[in-house]
Order: C-alpha cells, then structure tokens, then sequence
C-alpha cells in the first residue's frame, strides 16, 4: 500500500512538470504576484517583507482552492479514479499522496517566492524552520478545504465557481489582500471566521515576528480546519463522475468543513482575539502602502535620497496607496540654502542655518504611519507594552547608546526609533518616546538642537553599525532592515525631537 | 452468505441493482467455471455492465450474493481485488502518463505484480512505452488497458466491451490477446454486444436484456436448444406470392422479400417437398432454396426482441 502511494506521488509530480498550463498557474503566477507586490510597495524592501505572509497565502490558495479540485475532478471526469478504485488500496492512502504531492508543488512555489524576494533585497526571514511549519500547517487547511471543494463540484466549472465563493471572500475580508486594520469592523470581525487570516497572521510572524509560539491561537485555528476539511473531505469521497453531489446522501459532511470555520470564529470573538489584532494592528497594517521618497540637497554634496517620509510630506494631505505610488519627489523637511555659508561641524550649527535649512509644518505627522509616535496619553496593550518596557529597561545598557561621540551618539538611538518604525512593529509608535527622553538625559538641550540639525542635514555620515546591535533590545537583527532606510527614518525622528525642543512642533 | 463452490470462480445469485427507479439489474444469477471464458451477452442498456461493475466492486448491489475465487466479494472486496483483473469498457488514464508509467503505477499496489517490462512486450506497447497517453490509438489504449488488468496476474479477468470502438486490425489483436488467456487457463467474464466476438471467444454465454438473463449455454447449444425451427428462403422464376405458400403444413412467419420468400418451419423436408410440389404443379421454376439453422445471433435478436426492431 505505501509503495503504491509513494509511486503515485511520484508520477503526480511528473504528470504535474509535464503540464505546461498547470506550472504556469502553479509558478508563474505565484511570482507575478511577487513581483505585483514589488511594484505596489515601491520596490522598498521593508514594505515587501511586511507581506510575505499574504504572498504565501494566496500562492497556497491558489494551489489548494483551485489547483488540487481542478486536477482531482477533472481525472474524476476522465474516468481516472473509477480505474483507481478497483485497486486494493483504501481511499485515505491515495488522497494522501495526492494531497502530498500538491503540497509538494506549493511549498515549491512558496520557496520560489522567498528566493526571488530575497534576490531582489528582501531580508531573510526571520524564523525560516517555524516558517516550513507554518507553511505547511496552512497548505494543510487549504488543501483539506480544496479537497472538499473537489468533492462538492460536479465538474471542472464548478470547481472554478466554489473556488470563487471562497478565494474572493478570503481575499477581500479575509484578510489577505486588503490589510484587516483597513476593514470597516463588521468586517474585521468577519475575518475571523476565514482560515486566510490565520494564515497571513502565522507565516508573517515567522517572518518578521516572533515565530510560530507567538501564534498560537492562529496554528490552533488552521490545524481545527484542516482536520475537519480533511476529514469531510474523505468521507465525501467520490471516484464516479456519475456520482452527482446533490444525490449523494453523505454531502451532510460539508457541515463538519463549514462549522470548523464557525467554530474557530467564535472562538476568536469569545477570546477577544480578533479585538487585540485588529487594534494592534492598526498602527502599521497600512504603512507600507505609503512609503514615498524624500530628497535632500545636501549643501555640498550630491543630491541624496532618503527612501523613507510619506508623500504627504510633500503633498500636504493624506494620500492613498495609489497616490503615493505616483506621487513625485520632495525635498520636505531639509531645505539647504546653498547661496550661504553652512557649519562646517555641529558645534558651528547657529539658530540662524535651523531657520534656513528646515521647515517643520511638512513632517509625516505623529499619528500616521511613516514615523509615528505616540500621544503621551496613550497607554501601548499589554504585550505591547511590555516589550517597550523592555526596551525601556535595556537601553541605557546598550552600549551604541553610550558611545562617546556626541553626534554619533544620537543617531544611534535615533536608529532605536527607525527599526520597529520601518518593521512596522507594534511598538513601533511607543518607542520614539523612550528614545527621546534617553538622547534628552545625557545631552545638553542646546548641544542637542545642532547635533539634531546636523544629523538631519547629514543623515548618511558617520556609521550605522548599531543597526547591527539591537538584539539586546528586543529589537530584529540587522537582515531585517536596510541601513540606508534606517538612516532615513532617524533623521527624520531626529527634525521631529528637534521641532519639540524648539517648541515649533506642538507634541500631542 | 457462506455457499461455496469449488469449481466456481464466480458466483452470482438473486443480485438486483436499481438507479431510482430503473431496475439496471434483476435478480440475476449465474456461475463461471474456472478456466472457462464467459460471455455476457446483450444489446446496449441490457445490464451487463452494471452486472460486471457490482461483481468487480465498482457498484454496491441493492441485493444478492457474489463470490469470487471462494471469497464473499462486498465484504472482503480488498482481498477480491487483489485477485482479479479487471477492463472497463473506456479505461481513461491521464493525457500525460506513459504506458511504462500506468504499468509501474498500478502494478505498485498489488501483493504479487507482473514485470511491467513483460507486460508492454505481451501488449505489443514497448515501442510506445514512453509515449503519453493522449498519443495513443484506440487500440493502443485498449490494450494498454488489458495490459493493466493483468498487472497483478490476476485468476480472473473481467473485461467490459473489450473490443467497442477499435478499428478490425486491433480487434483482431485484442481478440488474439483474449484467445491466449484461454490457453493460460484464466477465467475470464466477458461483455459484449458483438454476437460473433461471444461466438468466437466464449465457451458459454448468458444473454441479457431488460436487466435479466433470458438464456445460460454454449453458443451452439443455445442456438439449437432455444429453436426447433428452421429458416428457408427461395427465389423461383416467375416471382411467387408469398399467399400462395400460407395452404402448406408448418410454414411461418412467411415473408416476401424482392424475388427471395422466407419463411421457418419446424420439419424443413416435408416442408420443402410440398413446396417443389406446388412449384412444379403451378409451372413455377426454383432458382435456388437454401435451409439453415437458427445460429446464435438469431437467437440473440430473437430473444431480445431486436429482429423486430426498425
């Protein structure tokens, strides 16, 4: 019996290889999405590694709601497993390979997927072994839920057609497309009775969070579907293409498929665990899409560019993903005047050049999503919260923070503001707080304001090894940031503490 | 269940099948010897593949009883399976696999496997062995088919309308192929709507039709026990009146066809000799007479009612 299902799992993959429609479907779409993504995000590596997680999942979707029904039904309709059930093997084992060798095909495209991210400047994912377990935990819903789609459609029409019912929903509330923080919250509550968001949630936490422990509740979610798909999907089985659906009288098994969704649903709701996710969500669910390119003219050097602020810096008003995807340019914060003499050292930084050089009424503002920070009113959640407190505890340890260099000194805990910011981290709005009060204890006010303009009219002077070194404050290695980036959005932070200490930005 | 004969290699007794409320089977039964090869005969729609497909396992039977090699064949369906070989009437494989392939693939699953290297050589299909499904001939996948129900050697083959569809040249070969399971000593339940191919290849036939077998022999047994009568046709110059011949003792179902009357009669020489006499008395001259039994396609069409079909 195993040597039969290993023998069909080999020739399921080879009769796969060989079918130039289905490798497009199964490869070349999951990297036009890739590369979809790409574009969407600017081509800014950051944005990209924030969505690995729905990139993942709609490659899985799409091999599991779509590519395993159409091959099933469509050898149903062939007559294929009619031949196969006078073979003395039960049906578990040969579902089984079926089922395995379609995983092998998405996990394949999967790793496609990281490859091609990684070549064009994603970082590493964080966790790679918990991210095989996520995946294949996820592709193990999926394809119990394709399996059941398989036994549900008549033919292969209808499996495009149920596979519609389930992928457009998914998609659009669900979680995978269109980030949850954005939802009206009916819908946000909806999403947790779709397995989508369980999957975007567990694969991007292996990716840029704290790995397959931190979700626990999500692995729960995606395991309960898939072994209640799983097994209606078996007990539905159908080898004859004469064997309609609606004639069959064990379809009531669908109902086990349906009332796992329902069930882990109300288990969101009744743990509050949709309420927490959305909330700490919000924040930096739609960041990304609002990434733009800020461009400083150095007093005499050549031009620079910060791939950092947010189109509103130069176009005044909240925009869209659309928008800012076609927003231009924009010299925003730092305007060097390079008809007068600038300092040539921040000590020689006079009242006179900050007047000149920086404009404070075209920041990113406090409360969107490209630098934000925090009113000092609001209280971080629990988890949140203790990570900053954390953080908090660890920073006058960490040595880049101590160094003796004044100047380099501040960047580098302007750096501790920029990581969990470009990571879009949920502490992301709470720890620009604490880098403040810690440049503000151990530097003079008025040695702060020139090394602060210094800093934001030389954002890419001095090193950026610190970025390196944030371990120790329960921040992400260095692979999952970009220096460059970081320097940007330190710069940035340090204008925003600056317009604070010369009272020309109203803290909140 | 529990009845067991040695001697069978199937059993069928009382079996009924029914879709809605079409009876596809009724109350069939019948019993192979093993190393005999038996046909089941019938017009399309008679019930013979629903029959084949509840003995093979393909269908569950409403009712009844099947035993195959000795074993009860609903409840232990793995072990039977392990057992027999089975052609579907269109065995349907992926457009992409190989013959090399499906051999390998199948043979996987059985306890006891052929060579799949022997068997594409027994099949005629080595030098197809690596060519995909879709490149295939007819015949070609009829007997790639064959070659899969005998990937575990099987004791008894069933084979559903083995030769439908194929061109003469591969029917041929098929039947050949058929003929040699004979001299193997394999039992093999054979469906057919093909007169002459039940004939030709089985040493006994069932005829079905309705979903019920109206007749169990060998060809010519059956042909001759299922009529005493025998058909007659003449042609005479001038063209007789078929009324004319009504007055002479036995003669049915008399018909006049062109310049050829037909008729049967259950005593053919005195029949014929009254004929010749009311011949000569009128001046009528016979071109020809020719006298024949009644062969195996006539019963056929006459029990199932098919002679009188349009």
């Amino acid at each position: 019996m195993i040597r039969g299902a290993v023998r069909q799992f080999v020739v399921s993959l080879r009769l796969y290889f060989r079918n130039p429609l289905a490798m497009s479907y199964g490869y070349l779409f999951p990297t036009l999405f890739l590369a979809a993504y790409w574009g969407l995000y600017r081509f800014d590596r950051v944005p990209l590694v924030r969505h690995v997680g729905e990139l993942l999942t709609i490659t899985v979707l799409g091999g599991a709601c779509f590519g395993l029904p159409t091959t099933l039904v469509s050898e149903r309709e062939k007559g294929v497993w009619r031949r196969y059930r006078l073979m003395p093997v039960p049906v578990g084992s040969l579902v089984a390979s079926t089922i395995a060798a379609r995983y092998i095909l998405v996990i394949t495209a999967g790793l496609l997927q990281i490859g091609l991210a990684m070549l064009i400047g994603m970082p590493r994912p964080q966790h790679p072994f918990d991210l095989w377990i996520a995946f294949t935990v996820v592709a193990f819903a999926f394809l119990g839920c394709g399996l059941v789609i398989a036994m549900m459609a008549d033919t292969v029409p209808a499996v495009q057609a149920l596979g519609q019912t389930i992928f457009l929903p998914m998609l659009i509330i669900g979680g995978i497309a269109v980030p949850i923080a954005s939802l009206p919250e009916w819908a946000q509550h909806a999403s947790g009775f779709f397995p989508g968001r369980y999957a975007v949630e567990i694969l991007q936490a292996c990716v840029t969070g704290d790995g397959v422990g931190s979700m626990l509740f999500s692995l729960s979610a995606l395991l309960v579907i898939g072994v209640a798909a799983c097994t209606a999907g078996a007990m539905m089985f159908r080898w004859d293409e004469h064997e309609r659906f609606a004639m069959r009288r064990d379809r009531a098994w669908v109902v086990l498929a349906l009332a796992a969704w329902a069930g882990v649903g109300v288990a969101a709701e009744y743990r509050g665990y949709i309420a927490t996710t959305s909330a700490a969500s919000t924040a930096g669910a739609g960041a990304s899409a609002q990434t733009t390119d800020i461009t400083i003219d150095a007093a005499a050097g050549p031009i620079q560019t910060l791939r950092a602020t947010s189109a509103e810096v130069a176009a005044g008003a909240p925009s869209t993903p659309a928008a800012t995807a076609a927003a231009p340019r924009a010299d925003a914060t730092a305007r060097p005047d390079s008809s007068r003499p600038h300092p040539t050292s921040w000590v020689a930084v006079s009242q006179q050049d900050i007047d000149a050089d920086l404009t404070f009424d075209r920041l990113p503002p406090d409360a969107g999503v490209i630098t934000p920070i925090a009113p000092s009113t609001e209280e971080p959640g629990p988890g949140t919260a203790e990570s900053v407190a954390t953080l908090a505890e660890a920073l006058p340890q960490w040595m880049p923070g101590s160094t003796t260099d004044p100047v380099q000194r501040v960047r580098n805990l302007l750096y501790v503001a920029a990581v969990p910011d470009l990571l879009m981290m949920d502490t992301e709005r709470y720890v620009p707080a604490v880098v403040y009060q810690r440049i503000q204890a151990q530097t003079e006010r008025s040695d702060l304001i020139k090394i602060l303009y210094w800093i934001a009219l030389h954002p890419f002077d001095d090193d950026d090894r610190a970025v390196d070194e944030m371990g120790s404050l329960g921040l992400p290695p260095a692979s999952a940031t970009n220096a460059e980036d970081v320097r940007a959005r330190a710069a940035v932070y340090g204008v925003k503490l600056l317009g604070r200490l010369l009272g020309r930005i109203e803290p909140k | 269940m529990g009845f067991r004969d040695v001697a069978s290699a199937v059993t069928v007794r009382g079996l009924r099948k029914s879709y809605g409320h079409v009876d596809a089977v009724r109350d069939v039964s019948l019993n192979l010897h093993e190393g005999e090869i038996f046909g089941l005969l019938g017009p399309n729609g008679a019930g013979k593949t629903t029959l084949l497909e509840c003995i093979v396992g393909l269908r569950l039977p409403d009712d009844g009883e099947i035993t195959v090699a000795g074993m009860d064949a609903t409840r232990r369906a793995r072990e039977v399976q392990q057992r027999i070989g089975v052609m579907l009437q269109s065995t349907a494989l992926q457009d992409k696999i190989t013959p090399r392939e499906a051999l390998q693939l199948f043979s996987a699953f059985y306890r006891h496997a052929a060579d799949p290297a022997q068997l594409l050589e027994q099949f005629s299909l080595t030098d197809k062995a690596d060519a995909t499904f879709d490149t295939l001939s007819g015949g070609q996948r009829q007997r790639l088919a064959l070659a899969i129900a005998f990937v575990n050697r099987p004791e008894i083959l069933f084979l559903d309308e083995p030769t439908a569809g194929l061109d003469p040249q591969s029917r041929r070969e098929l039947r050949d192929d058929i003929t040699r399971l004979k001299k193997d000593g394999r039992t093999v339940l054979l469906t057919t709507h093909d007169v002459d191919e039940a004939e030709r290849l089985c040493e006994r036939v069932a005829i079905m039709d309705g979903g019920e077998i109206i007749a169990t022999g060998e060809p010519r047994a059956l042909a001759a026990e299922s009529s005493t009568m025998q058909s007659v046709s003449l042609s005479t110059k001038p063209q007789i009146d078929a009324h004319r011949l009504t007055g002479i003792p036995g003669m049915v179902d008399v018909v006049s066809n062109g310049n050829w009357v037909t008729f049967r009669t259950p005593d053919a020489r005195r029949t014929v000799r009254e004929l010749t006499a009311l011949l000569e008395a009128g001046g009528i001259e016979l071109l020809e007479l020719h006298v024949h039994r009644d062969t195996l396609e006539d019963v056929f069409l006459r029990l199932t009612g098919a002679e009188n079909d349009p």
